[in-house]
């Protein structure tokens, strides 16, 4: 599972994220640990479901696009297929069926829903959220459908651990930024453990298989369904009191929305359907079966494949810009005019100075905060990587012109040909060629750098790996398959790269 | 059109011609005519400023201060389109500099189809024509790399007569050659001078510049110190700078 995806996700459900400033300032660690207070819910209509009819006939037939995080196991991620699962996904599709609606689902990320929501680009949003005092100020939220709380789990042949009293001088994992990290680091000057914070799922889970760790302590749902997924582990304690989760409009809005979910899932409670969905997901497996490697390809093969196909996109769409902007600020570094060839160094300088993943986050979250023009992930990505792959391909075209002997333009111009025909015409062709092995050099680079681009939640082919992992817990074998991916792709491009330069550039 | 002492029209008329390079002024004041149909060659050690005197008749420098006219344009004026005036020059550098991704007869189509907009065809007859001028026709598709330095002057000079030019310079044309290779470069600039082209030759050939120059011009420390018909250049040298200079070449 990514990094920084879950860090977001796991403060985004404590605090509110990042775009509700004021709110995120007051919101300090101790508020992650902040319960819920069954205060009322301050719209009326969710209030008073037993007055509605069986089904909210307002909502009849509409269409509601609702918001969700990208990935958020067990409520919403990726299966093997790449389709959108889990326990908000199923709630919310049977309850859409149930009172006769229709969802178009859309899947952001945490932080980014929100903000959808609150711009009314969205009806709702259903992403595990807690429901918080501070989050009733600004949304109204349905009944709770999910109560979670934080539970602790220890690897499934250890048997000497069972209670918080086992872990005296021992380590255990949490997930930073997690409620299970709140809750480990309030009751470890009792117990007399030591708390190690990890960026993931995964991570912690493979700590505690290594023997780094002894425990691990995180929400209840993320637990069981990794136990059910054989993960390795097995809970041990009862569940803490936590908070609950529940679907969020805005305030004062969607009113029959809110009320159609809220008698939808008093129906499917009533109908079992609720508990079906919840066992799928959480369950205890029935037998602990461990497939293939072949049968792990086979399975993450189509996720893989879409994965490998935004990579392609993301890569194709990157280069074309990178180029235009390699020409444009190539020719301004070697031109006569000083004003471009500043704005040329300025551009080189800031982009190549700079880390790509920093780039990334600024262009994905910075920037719309900076201008409130959100930007969907492709599109920002695409922006990172043009910019940053464009300050290499300038210094690319700068160097290929620069290499060219000036002997060369000086016989142009002293036939008469202009500037512009004489670099057409003789200099950039020379060019062209000296450029062409840094061009597959760098083509390469950015292909590889769209990895990079998972951590803001592009569904890449390392993203799409990671949710592969997040969810089988199959770690290294997951990550080769991605690379062997990587390997082929940039093996087949690189050599019909060569053949091509060999061809052209004889 | 400006005019010489001697009242003949001038192609080329320079007017205290200043050239620096940051704080190292290269020319210190430089003033020459040159006639239709004069051969002029330029002599003098190296550094002296001719390479970079001749760079500004056709505007390759920046002119520092100063005046040169061609045809009576003068250079310095930004109005005058350059690109126009230098199609009339004609230009041969030390080391070719041919278009490596060309062939020899590309390199002298390039102009006329760029400029005059000549069908390729045409271009190519008149490639060719300038190719057997030089002697090397049967080289027409061959690429730079695969000349020898002797054959690379000549397709250089065929390239640079291909605007027809009305003066020709040449800047040390054979001083990048192997010495059997100068002789069949000379021929060919000794054949242009026969045809009464205007020329301006920059060299160290000092038997070449006494057999074809009407007028030779000795420069050290980027002014000229001596002028005149070849004879009384060579063999009644007045300033000791150039009888040193001769001392050392001759």
């Amino acid at each position: 599972m990514n990094n920084y995806r879950l860090t977001t996700t796991g403060r985004g459900r404590a605090a509110l994220g990042a775009m509700l400033a004021v709110l995120a300032l007051s919101l300090g660690i101790a508020s992650a640990s902040a319960s819920v207070l069954p205060a009322p819910a301050p719209a009326a209509a969710p209030m008073m479901p037993a007055a509605a009819p069986a089904a909210a006939a307002d909502v009849q037939g509409k269409t509601f696009a609702i918001a969700t995080d990208t990935t958020f196991a067990p409520f919403e991620f990726r299966n093997g297929s790449g389709d959108l699962v889990g326990i908000d996904m199923d709630l919310l599709r049977a309850i859409a069926d149930n009172q006769g609606f229709k969802v178009d689902i859309k899947s952001l990320g945490f932080d980014a829903a929100l903000q959808a929501l609150q711009s009314n680009q969205v009806q709702g949003v259903i992403a595990g959220m807690s429901i918080t005092d501070k989050r009733k100020l600004i949304f109204d939220f349905s009944e709770p459908y999910f109560d979670s709380g934080v539970q602790m789990a220890v690897a499934k042949n250890d048997d000497t651990v069972k209670t918080y009293a086992d872990l005296k001088g021992k380590t255990v994992a949490v997930k930073r930024g997690s409620e299970g990290e709140t809750f480990a680091n309030s009751i470890k000057a009792k117990y007399g453990f030591t708390v190690k914070a990890l960026a993931d799922s995964a991570t912690m889970y493979d700590d505690v298989k290594a023997g780094n760790s002894v425990a691990v302590f995180d929400d209840y749902p993320v637990l069981a369904y990794g136990v059910s997924q054989n993960n390795g582990l097995k809970i041990v304690t009862p569940k803490e009191r936590g908070s609950s989760y529940g679907f969020a409009v805005n305030k004062g809005q969607n009113a029959d929305l809110l009320a159609a979910f809220d008698k939808g899932l008093s129906n499917l409670k009533a109908s079992g359907e609720y508990q079906k969905i919840l066992d799928k997901y959480l369950a205890a497996p029935a037998t602990a079966q461990k497939t293939s490697f072949f049968d792990l390809l086979v399975n993450s093969f189509p996720a893989l494949m879409k994965g490998l196909g935004m990579t392609l996109l993301a890569t194709a769409l990157s280069l074309v810009i990178a180029l235009v902007l390699g020409v444009l600020f190539g020719f301004f570094k070697v031109g006569e005019s000083r004003i471009l060839r500043i704005l040329a160094n300025i551009y080189v300088e800031i982009f190549r100075g700079t880390p790509l993943l920093v780039q990334a986050f600024f262009f994905y979250f910075g920037l719309p905060q900076l201008t409130g023009q959100p930007l969907d992930v492709l599109t920002a990505g695409v922006i990172t990587l043009s910019l940053n792959a464009g300050a290499y391909m300038t210094e690319i075209v700068r160097g290929g012109i620069q290499s060219v002997d000036p002997g060369q333009l000086e016989a142009s111009r002293s036939l008469g040909l202009s500037y512009v025909t004489s670099m057409r015409r003789v200099v950039v062709p020379q060019a062209i060629k000296i450029m062409t092995p840094s061009f597959i050099n760098q083509f390469v680079i950015t292909l590889k750098d769209t990895s990079l681009l998972a951590v803001i939640g592009f569904a890449e082919l390392t993203y799409q790996g990671q949710q592969i992992y997040a969810s089988n817990f199959r770690t290294g074998e997951t990550l080769i398959i991605v690379a062997a991916l990587y390997f082929i792709v940039i093996f087949i491009l690189t050599q019909l790269s060569n053949v091509l330069d060999r061809k052209f550039n004889k | 059109m400006s005019t010489t002492a001697s009242g003949a029209t001038s192609k080329i008329s320079v007017r205290n011609l200043k050239k620096s390079f940051g704080a190292n002024e290269v020319l210190k004041g430089i003033n020459v005519d040159v006639a239709e149909g004069e051969v002029v060659c330029v002599i003098g050690p190296s550094g002296s400023g001719k390479s970079t005197f001749l760079r500004c008749l056709n505007k390759l420098e920046d002119i520092t201060a100063g005046t040169v006219s061609v045809d009576g344009f003068d250079l310095t004026d930004p109005k005058v389109d350059l690109n126009a005036v230098r199609q009339h020059i004609g230009m041969v550098f030390q080391h070719f500099n041919l278009f490596p991704h060309m062939s020899a007869i590309q390199n002298i189509m390039l102009a006329p189809v760029e400029l005059k907009k000549m069908d390729k065809a045409a271009a190519r007859a008149k490639g060719m024509e300038l190719l057997e001028r030089v002697g090397l026709a049967e080289k027409a598709d061959a690429r730079p790399a695969s000349l020898s330095g002797g054959q690379k002057q000549r397709v250089a000079i065929a390239r640079a007569l291909a605007m027809n030019p009305g003066i020709m310079l040449f800047d040390e044309a054979t001083s990048a050659l192997d010495p059997e290779m100068v002789g069949e470069v000379l021929q060919v600039i000794r054949d242009l001078a026969a045809d009464g082209m205007t020329m301006v030759v920059v060299t160290h050939e000092m038997g070449f510049a006494r057999e074809v120059a009407d007028r030779v011009i000795f420069m050290d420390a980027g002014v000229i110190c001596e002028e005149g018909a070849p004879e009384a250049i060579f063999s009644h040298a007045e300033q000791p700078r150039l009888q040193d200079f001769l001392a050392k070449v001759l």
